[in-house]
């Protein structure tokens, strides 16, 4: 039976946490069992060097030295793989087991477990939950957009990607080229924020509307990151959250709760009808129309005309 | 509590996992395996799993670098725990993805409106310890932020109602229906997911439900003990509010600018359009629900069946644009 991919990386890893000095491939590969059995020298060297790729991505430092003969050696030393030392207490610990079950991507929620389990080693406190103690907080990050993946490594490894994109009213997508900054997450949808380089300038991108894969390009950034990158506001301008004007409407009495609870004055008209004032922001006429006939805008006459239209196009039906 | 997902088996994982176990069981020789595996998160099953394979580790496979660990089902022994080094066997420091996924999920939670102050600071506390223990690994979770919205004082009460145990009164805002009713619900448990929600047993249809914090209007906490039923709490990978399969089918056909549809509202399908548009299928036990849709989407959709759904939200303009007339 071939040997478990786990049992060949935890040797490896072992052999060179183990070693005082660096140690060549011939000496690692005549110390790991699953590297005698690997056949030609061919495939050794290429299960090495994916071993050696694993091994980084899970945390380990290795060093690559060249010895006198000019051979290389590898070594993984002690004082660049230690934990620095942590002392944590049992609230912070308990905080802690609550933040690493938060993610539901694979790759995330995996080194989060990890993260814990290297602090749990390092003497973090065993605690109980204290949401689950006496009551129950189950925060989630949500991740059901197949970019996120290939977007994280690439804005934490600094790799331009290309991807195909569809715009909100786009009936094609088109491919963006784009200098990946950051990934943030509100109201459960995943953003990135960077530079396009077609366009020039910094965009922000909804992750559910990039089609296909997203593919690196590899040469670096030509944009300096910017220290802040603000996502955020962007799409919350989008969503209409960022209100530079009023309007003024009537809405039938009793209906209409969030007008409401958004209003800055509420009249009673009294004819079972109420005057409010409202933020007028991107998006309030595609709003205001759910409503049907319990509303009626009387101002500003744009946001009139533009009820009405929409108004007009679903009585066409 | 609802059982752990059953996880594959993933090799950087277990690899990952491994490592910090043979730190750990170093230095508690005779530990039991239900405690072990409650300390790293993981089902017993899971640590047998790896408990079957660290025998075959070590330095070496020669002579007696194999770590001689063995386990009778209850308790794990470790016979050669010299077999590893003293330096071998030290925490290690953690891998970019490790820091950047605890320190993002910590933060986020961190900015949780009505989150007891308490376990705010402590959160913060730990944040803050874990950032000078990554060093510079820590840096590259600045690329990602997740923002969880909330109602505070809402959460507040909710929580509060929870953990003691009583009914909770709300005047609660239904989009589908355009109304604000009043319910007595028992709260089960809190669900940030994006927007935060409370699943409950509701008193008033004698069924489980889930409330949005911002919809709910008002709320006071009864004197009345809370007594939910037995539920098995649904998986939270699934959406909140699955439709279920007898409920009726709804069609609409949307345009380029009506796509946003098939991302807001769980479908069945979704085909492509010549036109660069959607024909999506979905069913909601109660379709009048949608004629706020129909009259949102304009002219970038239009509701294919039912009919009578179409036809009221025809109406519905119709009525609206009478309004305008004068």
């Amino acid at each position: 039976m071939a040997i478990a991919k786990a049992e060949r990386l935890m040797n490896l890893a072992l052999c060179l946490l183990g070693a005082r000095r660096p140690l060549s491939k011939r000496e690692l590969r005549g110390s790991v069992e699953a590297y005698l059995e690997a056949g030609s020298d061919d495939s050794f060297n290429r299960m090495f060097e994916r071993d050696k790729d694993d091994l980084r991505e899970l945390g380990l430092v290795i060093d690559t030295v060249e010895n006198l003969d000019g051979e290389v050696g590898y070594l993984a030393r002690r004082d660049s793989n230690r934990l620095p030392p942590i002392t944590l207490d049992a609230e912070e610990a308990a905080a802690l087991g609550l933040a690493a079950k938060v993610w539901q991507q694979a790759r995330l929620a995996g080194a989060a477990s990890g993260a814990l389990q290297k602090l749990r080693a390092a003497g973090l406190p065993e605690d109980v939950d204290p949401y689950e103690a006496h009551g129950a907080l189950e925060p989630r990050i949500p991740v059901h957009e197949a970019a996120f993946e290939p977007l994280m490594l690439a804005c934490r490894d600094r790799r331009p990607v290309l991807f195909e994109y569809r715009k909100a009213s786009a009936a094609h997508p088109e491919p963006r080229h784009v200098e990946p900054w950051a990934l943030e997450c509100w109201r459960g949808h995943w953003y990135l924020a960077g530079f396009d380089r077609d366009r020039g300038a910094e965009r922000v991108f909804r992750l559910s509307r990039i089609t296909g894969r997203v593919r690196s390009r590899g040469t670096g950034f030509t944009v300096p990151v910017p220290d802040v990158v603000t996502v955020r506001e962007t799409v919350a301008s989008w969503a209409g959250e960022i209100a530079d004007r009023s309007a003024l409407i009537r809405l039938r009495a009793g209906s209409g709760y969030p007008l409401r609870a958004k209003a800055t004055e509420v009249r009673e008209l009294g004819d079972g009808w109420d005057e409010l004032e409202i933020p007028y922001g991107h998006g309030l006429d595609a709003w205001l129309v759910e409503f049907g006939p319990d509303v009626v805008v009387l101002e500003p006459a744009e946001l009139r005309a533009d009820v009405v239209d929409r108004l007009r196009a679903v009585a066409k039906g | 509590m609802a059982g752990k997902p059953v996880r594959p088996v993933n090799a950087i994982d277990q690899t990952r996992r491994m490592l910090s176990l043979v730190t750990y069981l170093r230095e508690r020789p005779g530990a039991r395996i239900a405690d072990v595996a409650r300390a790293f998160g993981i089902t017993e099953d899971e640590l047998v799993s790896d408990l079957d394979l660290l025998p075959m580790c070590g330095t070496s496979f020669r002579g007696g670098d194999l770590l001689d660990i063995d386990t009778d089902g209850e308790r794990i022994w470790w016979h050669n725990p010299a077999a590893l080094g003293e330096e071998a066997a030290e925490p290690l420091r953690l891998a970019a993805d490790e820091a950047t996924a605890l320190l993002v999920a910590a933060r986020a939670v961190a900015t949780l409106p009505g989150l007891r102050e308490g376990d705010r600071q402590a959160l913060l506390r730990a944040t803050a310890k874990v950032e000078a223990a990554a060093g510079e690994t820590a840096g590259a979770s600045s690329r990602l932020s997740v923002t969880f919205e909330s109602e505070g004082g809402v959460f507040a009460d909710v929580d509060r109602a929870i953990s003691e145990r009583r009914r909770l009164w709300i005047r609660y805002y239904s989009p589908a229906r355009d109304e604000v009713t009043e319910r007595e619900i028992d709260p089960i448990r809190l669900v940030s997911v994006g927007h935060t929600y409370v699943e409950a047993w509701c008193r008033r249809s004698e069924a489980r439900r889930t409330f949005r914090l911002d919809r709910v209007a008002e709320i006071r906490i009864l004197d009345e003990p809370s007594a939910p039923p037995e539920i098995e709490l649904r998986d939270l990978s699934e959406a909140l509010v699955q439709p279920a399969a007898e409920d009726p089918e709804v069609v609409v056909e949307v345009g380029p600018g009506g796509r946003w549809v098939a991302e807001y509202y769980p479908h069945d399908s979704a085909d492509e359009l010549p036109d660069g548009g959607l024909r999506i299928t979905l069913r909601t036990p109660d379709p009048a629900s949608l004629r706020r849709l129909a009259l949102r989407l304009g002219a970038d959709g239009r509701i294919v069946s039912p009919p009578e759904l179409a036809e009221s939200a025809r109406r519905a303009a119709g009525e609206a644009l009478a309004a305008y007339a004068e």
